[in-house]
């Protein structure tokens, strides 16, 4: 690890002042992302701002529409938790599935978000369920969010604080994970919310991505059955030595009939 | 690895190579390029920093023009060491070709990466390549001609 300038702020206002100006500054939820790359010394920020000492931005809240959680809420904290389970099952299912249980009982929702790693499994829900992401200036709606390669519309010292989730008539996810990390091979989240169907793909492209042609078969008949036959491209998904691209466009439709089955559950 | 797209720039041939070989318009369109600085007319040294996700490291190195052939096109390459995060290098075969006034830039870029950042970020490295890849030549497109009118990067 290089040296870096240690912050443990208290507030969002103090969290905030201590990004303000500083480039190569880097806020930490968990740190499940960042402390690896920083014991390999493949960052060298000059600052961190660690966000764990921050008590307001933590919890979840529900109401009659749906669930808000707080940025610094613990995977294993969603997965756990009564509301959740109630309100958006497949959600609190999804969080309870996510790395192993060290990851869970450190990584944070707001952290996994704004780091929009392509195979972390937060982002195919916040897609799919048309979450609204609030942050420290304004609020940014799933489909404005995420841009591309670890990428999102927050700018630089923006913070998320929580993320709002509509409750959906019907939602599941499935993922195929990497047996090794538990990250998401590909995962599909799928829900039928009030806006309509929404099928939501990680792990298989550079950025979670929607799959209109099979939104719209599952709008009309919302069966594993009505997708069978629909195939994303493999142009431009990731191929590595996990899987080839054409392995993932494959999987994208066996995961997404197996969400559609969860959900209908 | 292998990437391969195609950019409609609106702009003649000619103008199109004269900025491929214009140092001030590359180091413009490199993505993260802090200096270059021309050593011949085929030959650049360049510290770059890139930032992907968690991930920051600087690179120096070295930029080539070879098989230069105006105003058809030529091949860039460029190899950097990152010290302790690794290396990369990697070249772009681009082709102009002239289409009713435009011009269609096709590149083929073929990039390896060892050391540290290749044991660790492997499953990243050709999403990585491609999005760099095409910030390079969406920008390119973008400053030599009018607003690019189609883009499209395709892996092979």
């Amino acid at each position: 690890m290089y040296d870096f300038a240690y912050h443990r702020p208290k507030t969002m206002a103090e969290a905030t002042a201590a990004l303000k100006g500083k480039p190569e500054a880097r806020p930490m939820s968990g740190g499940m992302t960042l402390i690896p790359t920083l014991k390999q010394r493949l960052a060298k920020p000059s600052d961190v701002v660690d966000l764990n000492g921050i008590k307001e931005l933590a919890g979840i809240k529900v109401d009659g529409s749906g669930v808000t959680v707080g940025a610094m809420t613990r995977h294993a904290d969603v997965a756990s938790s009564a509301d959740v389970k109630g309100a958006i099952p497949a959600l609190a299912d999804l969080a309870g599935h996510i790395g192993d249980p060290a990851v869970r009982n450190r990584g944070t929702m707001g952290g996994s978000v704004a780091n929009n790693d392509p195979a972390a499994d937060y982002p195919a829900a916040v897609l799919g369920l048309d979450a609204t992401v609030t942050t420290t200036s304004r609020t940014i709606k799933a489909d404005d969010f995420f841009k591309g390669l670890f990428e999102t519309a927050l700018e630089d010292g923006e913070l998320i604080t929580s993320i709002t989730f509509p409750k959906a008539e019907k939602a599941g996810y499935m993922k195929f994970p990497n047996p090794a990390s538990r990250y998401a091979m590909v995962g599909v989240f799928v829900a039928k919310t009030a806006g309509g169907v929404r099928v939501a793909v990680t792990g298989a492209g550079p950025c979670v991505f929607r799959v209109k042609a099979m939104e719209d078969a599952l709008a009309r008949n919302f069966s594993a059955d009505a997708i069978k036959d629909i195939k994303v491209p493999a142009d431009g998904l990731n191929s590595d030595i996990h899987g080839s691209a054409e392995y993932r466009a494959h999987l994208v439709t066996v995961m997404a009939r197996r969400a559609v089955d969860q959900a209908n559950k | 690895m292998d990437i391969k797209g195609e950019y409609r720039i609106a702009a003649p041939r000619e103008k199109v190579f004269a900025a491929l070989n214009d140092a001030e318009v590359l180091k413009a369109c490199i993505p993260g390029c802090e200096s270059l600085e021309k050593l011949s007319d085929t030959e650049m040294t360049a510290k770059v920093r890139l930032r992907i996700g968690p991930v920051s490291a600087a690179f120096s190195g070295k930029v080539t023009l070879s098989d230069i052939d105006p105003p058809n096109g030529y091949k860039i390459s460029g190899e950097g060491q990152g010290g302790v995060a690794g290396f990369a290098k990697g070249g772009a075969s681009v082709r102009l070709t002239d289409d009713a006034g435009t011009t269609v830039l096709a590149y083929d870029v073929d990039a390896q990466v060892g050391g540290k950042i290749a044991q660790v970020g492997a499953r990243l490295i050709q999403g990585t390549a491609r999005k760099l890849a095409d910030q390079f030549f969406g920008k390119f497109a973008e400053s030599v001609g009018a607003p690019p009118l189609a883009a499209a990067a395709e892996p092979a």
